[in-house]
């Protein structure tokens, strides 16, 4: 096959195969939550269901414009950023951006969904945006000094690089194993970034009625959805490639992302739910400083 | 020559203006129109000097060397800077200020500021520069005045931070022309290669601690935010748009042109421990510490005047990392900020002028009822937080990029860490003014009418346009670091060459338009929507009207409050600065009781004078 018409064709496919696993992994998410509360649980694609059901609904309430245009922003910025995230198979537009630059790309759909939830004119959601506004300067900002780490060993940006440093000689080489320091610290700034428990601060349904969402109905919250199942791939993904070498084909990429975010709902499944401060003095107090040795191993080994 | 017309004009505009001031209450259109007409007029004249590059003008002979005034790249770069700035705030004020009762002088101290700035980048040697710098000073002095009685406060502490600076840079001045024997700035870069390290150091204190000062770099930040804050809301963005860069260029031409980097980094006990390591860690906590400080502002200038200090952290980051993309980045983010920065004031003066409150307390929902300052201030902290598309990025990323692989980890996390405080204080502020419920008495206000749209529009197309295409601006910046004798970044219209990294923003427009345009197409899939009015809210069972506020904005972000309110009380900066004054006042105190005012007590003084004298004579001779 020609390489320009295989580019095409992923550039089609590659949203809808996120989308696709990212249905069968939050199914997977409710079944194993279930099974841990000794309940049956939903349908394996109970999310997809979900997602059929609110686009169909007849009942669509806006609040203004900015209500309409945030939701597009939310959907096509978690898309375009996803283009960036390199695959078994697919790293055409790391070319055109590094890591850096799809770390403030997901800012886009946040800073969408922020701006459409401030016109809902609903306090719940308000509290919500800033609630998750400053949850970022917790794992954000863990997640960002474990891959300056990671940068600094590889002298690289660009998360295409890095992936195939880590794939020279196996599992030796895999970021986890030979800076475990970062690792752990980003596997902590990841429950934070999928927004589970106990860092569930953002929805918190018993506390702010969903937070964002509340005032969200019908394709507004089919098209959250659809955005959120994107990103839980998305940022699993950043795991798989910056710490676990990434993946040589579609089976083993699979793998690692069930096999990560069983380590994500195991976490998930036990906990309650921290208040905004406690979770980022926690940032601040365990993984911060985990991922800070990390990096001044690796600023000391280098020289 | 046609450097020197962009001296003499904003002088006629000064001198116009003076004469004007008589009848700007009665007649305001004419002064307004003589200040438009002097502003445009600088526009050619910016336009047209890149010619003159390198031509030099020599002054009068004082003190044994002459003054020099010169135009490099450097200074091009800035003068096309303040030109423009300057036109867009007059455009602005001419809609903005109701009457000049209040201000009669407005048009005068901005064209003496206008002048003073240009001197200031204009001058090649020593003598010149800081008698340029001094005229600057006072004009903004002046300019920070036009607000009533609490500008006149606030700009008091401006006062005795620029006197201190002034103070010192004459001292650095005449101690390095007593020790290298020249002013001229040629001259002393070749002398201070062979200088001792000890005169190196003195004059390198003498020196980059006033201009430290005016860029406002911690700790020698607290006069900026309420002096910006308090004055006419188009001069806060005037100043705090180009006036506080003013240190930077200062900077960048010092360290750079006249020390040049192989001495920069001879100063220090290491390689890696060096002044240049020094201004990184300065740079670091101006870019954190008042960036956090803005979040717990109430009042939107106020808020984002305390940007403008941790803005420059960013600039002085990416000069002091001193690679081609860091340099390039600090360079690139002069202008970036400069528009972004106008922008946001600008659509905060708009709401100003229609609510007249900037208290962010008391607005919200505003987005209907003035969608183009809400479009501006959406564009503008888009900028402003780093976010793609916006030309603030992409110095940003430039900045990142260095840090990282200058082997910088923990100064480049608190780029990102500001970057965050940013991202968590512009939504504070785009919140508050045009999201949330919309109050009843704004519920009859609207939009501003040309004056004002004008230059928010123009500046919302810089900010994007020079975000797609940084190439247009980097191509600037690459002559400027060439001409600095830096290494040059290796750019291309949409980012930078992949040598140098993976950032291309037009591959990123395109993707982001055709996301967003699927996006919508799915969205248009679903049945049609229907907008309903704010009180049609989830209340937990309760009805909402008129007279229910169903609002979160005070207190926005409590999490961070309850964890930062006691460091943020401490503020140490300022208790020094309490305690500095008070320790002054008492000083003078003392010496205001030398003044008895009796006779007696003079005469007394006059006696011991004479004997002093007497003494000192019989020893001498």
């Amino acid at each position: 096959m020609n390489a320009g018409v295989g580019l095409i064709v992923w550039i089609i496919l590659y949203p809808l195969v996120a989308f696709s696993l990212g249905v069968l992994l939050g199914g997977y998410g409710r079944k194993f939550t279930a099974r841990v509360q000794r309940r049956v649980g939903p349908s394996w694609i109970q999310p997809f269901y979900d997602v059929i059901k609110l686009m169909g609904k007849r009942t669509n309430i806006s609040h203004g414009y900015m209500h309409d245009v945030s939701i597009i922003l939310l959907l096509g910025g978690t898309v375009m950023t996803l283009y960036f995230v390199p695959v078994p198979g697919y790293h055409f537009f790391g070319q055109f951006g590094d890591f850096i630059v799809v770390m403030y790309l997901i800012l886009i759909p946040s800073l969408g969904m922020a701006l459409g939830v401030g016109q809902t004119a609903n306090p719940n959601g308000s509290i919500g945006i800033s609630r998750a506004l400053q949850m970022l300067a917790g794992y954000e900002l863990t997640f960002m000094l474990a891959f300056i780490g990671l940068a600094m060993k590889h002298h690289t940006t660009s998360m295409y690089d890095v992936i195939l440093a880590q794939q020279t000689g196996g599992i030796a080489t895999w970021s986890i194993v030979t800076d475990p320091l970062l690792g752990i610290a980003a596997l902590f700034a990841l429950q934070g970034m999928l927004n589970e428990k106990p860092f569930e601060v953002i929805m918190a349904p018993h506390e702010i009625a969903t937070g964002p969402m509340t005032e969200m109905g019908g394709k507004y919250l089919g098209m959250m959805f659809i955005q959120h199942l994107i990103l839980l791939v998305m940022e699993l993904t950043f795991f798989i490639n910056l710490f676990l070498g990434g993946a040589l084909n579609w089976f083993e990429y699979i793998i690692k992302l069930f096999a990560v975010f069983t380590v994500v709902l195991s976490v998930n499944a036990v906990y309650g739910r921290f208040r905004t401060d406690t979770a980022l003095r926690f940032f601040w107090k365990l993984p911060l400083p985990l991922a800070a040795l990390g990096v001044l191993g690796i600023q000391f080994l280098a020289k | 020559m046609n450097t020197l017309w962009l001296l003499i004009v904003p002088i006629i505009g000064f001198l116009g203006s003076v004469l004007l001031a008589g009848s700007a209450k009665k007649y305001p259109a004419v002064m307004k129109s003589w200040a438009l007409i002097v502003s445009l007029a600088l526009i050619p004249l910016s336009v047209v000097a890149g010619p003159s590059i390198g031509a030099v003008i020599t002054g009068p002979v004082v003190f044994g060397s002459s003054l020099l005034l010169g135009f490099t790249e450097l200074s091009w770069y800035f003068v096309l800077m303040i030109v423009g700035i300057t036109v867009l705030t007059i455009f602005f004020s001419v809609g903005a200020l109701r009457s000049l009762t209040v201000f009669p002088l407005y048009y005068g101290w901005l064209f003496l500021k206008v002048m003073g700035m240009i001197a200031v980048v204009l001058s090649r040697d020593l003598l010149s520069f800081f008698i340029a710098w001094e005229m600057m000073s006072w004009a903004t002095f002046f300019l920070m005045r036009q607000g009533g009685e609490k500008a006149h406060r606030a700009s008091m502490g401006y006062l005795a931070y620029a006197v201190v600076a002034g103070m010192i840079l004459l001292a650095g001045t005449l101690f390095v022309r007593n020790t290298l024997g020249t002013f001229s700035f040629t001259e002393l870069s070749q002398r201070f290669g062979g200088a001792d390290t000890g005169i190196l150091v003195v004059a390198l204190i003498l020196m980059l601690l006033p201009m430290l000062i005016e860029a406002a770099v911690y700790p020698f930040h607290s006069w900026l935010p309420d002096s910006y804050a308090s004055t006419e809301t188009s001069i806060t963005a005037y100043l705090a748009s180009i006036s506080t860069r003013m240190g930077i260029y200062a900077l960048t031409v010092f360290l750079f042109s006249i020390l040049g980097l192989q001495v920069v980094d001879r100063i220090g006990v290491s390689s890696h421990w060096n002044l240049r390591m020094v201004l990184l860690v300065l740079a670091a906590l101006t870019a954190v510490l008042p960036t956090f400080t803005a979040l717990f502002q109430h009042d939107a200038k106020q808020l984002i005047t305390w940007h403008s200090i941790g803005q420059g952290g960013y600039m002085l980051l990416g000069l002091a990392s001193a690679s081609a993309l860091g340099t390039a980045g600090g360079l690139f983010h002069i202008f970036n900020y400069l528009t972004y920065v106008a922008l946001i004031i600008f659509s905060i003066a708009a709401v100003e002028y229609r609510t007249g409150t900037t208290n962010l307390n008391k607005l919200g929902g505003l987005i209907t009822k003035q969608p183009v300052a809400f479009l501006g201030m959406l564009f503008g902290i888009i900028g402003l937080a780093g976010i793609p598309p916006m030309n603030g990025f992409v110095s940003k990323w430039l900045i990142y990029r260095s840090l990282i692989l200058g082997g910088y980890p923990f100064i480049a996390l608190c780029a990102f860490l500001a970057t965050i405080g940013t991202i968590l204080s512009v939504y504070k502020l785009i919140h508050n003014t045009f999201l949330g419920q919309l109050r009843e008495e704004y519920e009859g206000i609207r939009e501003v009418g040309f004056w004002m749209q004008a230059p928010i529009w123009i500046l919302m197309v810089v900010v994007l346009v020079t975000g797609v295409f940084p190439g247009l601006i980097l191509q600037w910046v690459a002559r400027i670091q060439a001409s600095l004798g830096l290494e040059v970044l290796a750019y291309n219209l949409g980012g930078v060459s992949p040598g140098e990294g993976n950032l291309n923003m037009i591959a990123v427009i395109i993707l982001f338009l055709a996301t967003f345009v699927a996006a919508w197409l799915l969205f248009l899939t679903g049945s049609r929507r229907r907008i309903v009015s704010q009180y049609d809210n989830y209340a937990g069972g309760h009805f909402l009207n008129k007279n229910v506020p169903y609002n979160f904005n005070y207190n926005f972000y409590s999490a961070f409050d309850h964890i930062f309110d006691k460091q943020y009380q401490r503020a140490p900066v300022k208790k020094i600065e309490r305690n500095l004054g008070r320790f002054i006042s008492t000083m003078a105190d003392y010496t205001r009781r030398i003044f008895t005012g009796q006779i007696n007590t003079y005469a007394a003084y006059g006696l011991l004078a004479v004997l002093v004298v007497l003494i000192v004579l019989r020893e001498v001779l």
